[in-house]
């Protein structure tokens, strides 16, 4: 018996080590340092296949199936790596994080050891922050990088960590001028003078704009860009257009369709244009609300659902034709959708989808790496320095999708690489200096056909200047705001009964629960039937004496 | 060496604790969060808001309602399936009671989205949307109903039977007589089992209802993301209204054991 016992014990053990030792990576428990990293699924290069080094390495010519030498990982690029990572290059593709503790150890000369886990959405983030788990390095996105500010729970970067001078300050040397920017403006959202400036606090890591992904089979451009906006309301797309399942970006489109005309109104050369498209689309105030409700309400009965991952399938499958997104799942759906197989690697028709934004002004978002209170700030800065490696930041971009706040040859190069079409007939320079200006020599452009620069990949990945100087960042609305916000969302998720309708339902539920009962007890109640006493009791009569 | 006697008291501390944890003092928790306020004072704000709002209040009866249908609609596919199965001699009668059962072990998110794709694929995807959250509730808690029903009646002495045919009783008294009473707990332990769950298995209605159907469970939910405390009052009011419910079909138990699911 005991030793059945024990052997059950060591086999549970057994089976738990793993799984444990499964959550961190790089080996060895006894490691100098611990970085504690809390990020978005899927929201980092993993290795292996599907991730940019592997898929590289095993190219294959389409009509011999021969291999082919990537263009990208060349000679030079795996005695990159060799020089920073201090080993060769893996045929499987090694994940990013295990190079960080190798490039961590060669550079400062300590072991260090990657916890890493990841949150579904920022809330989810948040209140495990609140509720007292510690991280060094989190990558929330915009509004609540702001929140975190605002309530005093970040660090600060060190002065150092923007020094240029320094070469180990990947951040600061490649990151995007406008990113940037943006970080050092707040994004032009009113500040006051002693909001906190998110460069202080915030390291950008992703970006990008919210558009409609549209099916060219069906929608016209033309018609898409008559009705910017409207095609939220619009009868023609009845069930063929989908919207986001979370307040924010639901709320944020109900905005665009409510005051479009006023929005197109504003004059984009005037010093303040920003500002103002800024404030309409943070607007939360009672008023507003209550003008949006009703467009709201438009938009639940024209759409075909409110999703969060199912509306890049259903816009493959081409169940619906107008799909509400992020650009970085634009940019994905629109390579599956033209890859010729779903989601699950299934052959599939091979279609065209196209993305659009809105003329009238978007969304634009970003995801930064932020360092909650009592962060161990060296790891983690040096964390961010690794991911900003033009290199590594191109291996991230390519595994999720998004474009990466990294500037610099190595990105542009990439973008080339997959855009640039310098036989394109109808082909012209897109120009991307707002991005690249000084993080490379030259002109930074990519030669690509119309397509490309208008509706396609490129465009979603990197928008024109001129939909960036059209697009709004969306500010954290202040607690009494988010309930406004919040009520809004659940009146216009559910459905509102009138106040006689829950009177008659509530009644004719309980009218059923009282006939049930009676027809249990059936008049056999009886209130005043005694107990006997204790001790006492009741002795049945036998009826044969 | 000589093993530590146990009792029975000291074999039930594993449990007990396990219950004050994860039970009793999480509920605790919810109760202080629905009455507090967000700076954590003591508030009947929540409760307030809760009952004066017709939103909430009529997600509550849409919930119900949903969890009312899915439950008569059970009963009445589960009732003859299981009735046949526990009459018939059929030697097989086994394998059919597992073709119900074996969908229960497979994950329920998966065979919600089997249907999602069905519906897909027949078109009536976000055509109907509370039509689609229902019947992925039936077929979703099916099961739980035939189980409990198949038991009872399994259970019913074949003698009743004869000694109402001896008494001049038709197959209708015998139903009516001596089915339906005896079956009762089967019934009840199968409403409890399908209606509570159903009334905030959100999943269901956010898949096949295309996130156009809400119902008790996603405003728990949807609150937990960014109100704790209306969340909670949520929470508790629903818990209310399953304490109700349970003290209801409690009332009608038998004072027979039930033995609910036995495979």
């Amino acid at each position: 018996m005991k030793s059945k016992r024990i052997a059950c014990v060591a086999l549970a053990a057994a089976f738990l080590l793993p799984s444990l030792s499964l959550l961190c990576a790089c080996d060895g428990g006894s490691a100098d340092v611990v970085l504690r990293v809390y990020n978005w699924e899927e929201y980092i290069d993993e290795g292996g296949e599907g991730a940019f080094i592997y898929d590289e390495l095993h190219l294959t010519d389409e009509e011999t199936g021969e291999p082919v030498e990537s263009d990208l990982v060349n000679d030079d690029y795996k005695q990159w790596y060799s020089d920073t990572m201090g080993v060769e290059l893996s045929e499987d593709g090694p994940a990013i994080l295990d190079d960080f503790c190798l490039w961590y150890e060669k550079t400062y000369g300590e072991t260090i050891q990657v916890e890493y886990s990841t949150f579904g959405t920022n809330e989810d983030m948040y209140n495990e922050i609140v509720l007292g788990n510690e991280y060094d390095l989190l990558c929330p996105s915009d509004y609540m990088i702001m929140k975190l500010a605002a309530e005093d729970r970040l660090e600060k970067y060190d002065e150092s960590f923007f020094d240029a001078s320094k070469e180990e300050n990947y951040y600061i040397r490649y990151v995007s001028p406008f990113i940037r920017g943006k970080f050092e403006t707040n994004a032009g959202l009113e500040t006051g003078e002693n909001t906190p400036r998110w460069s202080e606090y915030a390291a950008g890591y992703m970006w990008g704009t919210t558009g409609f992904v549209y099916n060219p089979e069906h929608v016209e451009k033309e018609d898409l860009e008559q009705l910017g906006w409207n095609v939220f309301t619009n009868e023609a797309y009845r069930n063929r257009i989908t919207a986001k399942d979370n307040v924010r970006d639901t709320y944020f489109a109900a905005l665009g369709v409510t005051y479009q005309n006023d929005l197109l109104a504003l004059d984009p050369a005037s010093e303040n244009y920003v500002e103002t498209l800024t404030r309409y689309f943070n607007a939360t105030d009672e008023k507003t609300v209550a003008e949006v409700e009703p467009t709201l309400m438009k938009i639940k009965k024209n759409i075909y659902s409110f999703e969060t991952d199912t509306g890049k399938a259903d816009m493959v499958s081409g169940k619906v034709w107008l799909n509400y997104a992020w650009s970085g799942d634009a940019v994905y759906a629109l390579n599956l959708a033209e890859s010729g197989e779903d989601e699950n690697g299934e052959s599939a028709a091979s279609v065209e989808l196209d993305y659009y934004v809105p003329k009238a002004g978007t969304n634009l978002w970003f995801d930064g790496w932020v360092m909650p209170k009592g962060a161990n700030k060296k790891a983690a800065q040096a964390f961010v320095n690794f991911l900003s490696m033009p290199r590594n930041a191109v291996r991230n971009s390519y595994y999720i999708g998004y474009t990466s706040a990294i500037a610099g040859e190595d990105m542009l190069d990439y973008a080339k690489y997959l855009y640039e079409d310098e036989e394109a007939e109808d082909g012209d320079y897109y120009d991307l200096s707002y991005f690249f200006d000084g993080t490379v020599e030259g002109e930074a452009s990519v030669f690509a056909g119309a397509e490309q620069r208008e509706c396609r990949q490129l465009f979603a990945q990197y928008p024109s200047s001129d939909v960036i100087s059209r697009s709004a960042v969306m500010d954290y609305y202040g607690e009494e705001a988010n309930i406004r916000i919040n009520e809004l969302w659940s009146r216009v998720k559910a459905e509102t009964l009138d106040a006689w309708a829950i009177i008659v339902i509530c009644v004719s539920v309980l009218a059923i629960v009282a006939f049930a009962v009676f027809l249990k007890f059936g008049g056999k109640i009886d209130f005043f039937r005694r107990k006997p006493k204790k001790g006492y009791e009741i002795v049945k009569q036998d009826p044969v004496n | 060496m000589k093993m530590p006697r146990f009792s029975r008291k000291t074999l039930c501390i594993p449990y007990a604790v396990f219950l004050l944890f994860f039970v009793v003092i999480p509920m605790f928790v919810i109760l202080f969060y629905a009455f507090t306020d967000r700076e954590m004072h003591f508030s009947f704000m929540n409760f307030v808001r809760f009952f004066s709002d017709p939103t909430k209040l009529s997600t509550i009866v849409y919930s119900l309602v949903i969890a009312l249908i899915t439950t008569v609609v059970c009963i009445l596919v589960a009732y003859p399936v299981a009735y046949i199965l526990a009459r018939s001699k059929m030697k097989k009668k086994f394998v059919i009671l597992m073709l119900f059962v074996t969908p229960m072990w497979i994950n329920f998110v998966l065979r919600v989205n089997a249907i999602r794709e069905l519906f897909n694929w027949i078109g009536i995807l976000g055509e109907a949307n509370y039509f689609n959250t229902v019947f992925g509730m039936v077929y979703d808690f099916l099961p739980f109903m035939i189980l409990p029903l198949y038991t009872t009646l399994q259970k019913i002495d074949v003698s009743l039977y004869e000694a109402s045919a001896d008494l001049g009783g038709n197959a209708f008294t015998a139903f009516t007589r001596i089915t339906l009473p005896l079956s009762m707990p089967g019934i009840i332990s199968g409403v409890t089992m399908v209606f509570l769950p159903s009334m905030t298995n959100y999943v269901v209605s956010d898949m096949l209802g295309n996130s156009k159907v809400t119902i008790i469970g996603k405003f728990i939910y949807e609150y937990f993301g960014t109100d704790w405390h209306m969340g909670s009052m949520v929470a508790l009011v629903l818990l209310i209204v399953v304490f109700v419910s349970s003290l209801l079909s409690g009332g009608f138990k038998s004072e027979e054991n039930v033995r609910g699911a036995n495979l």
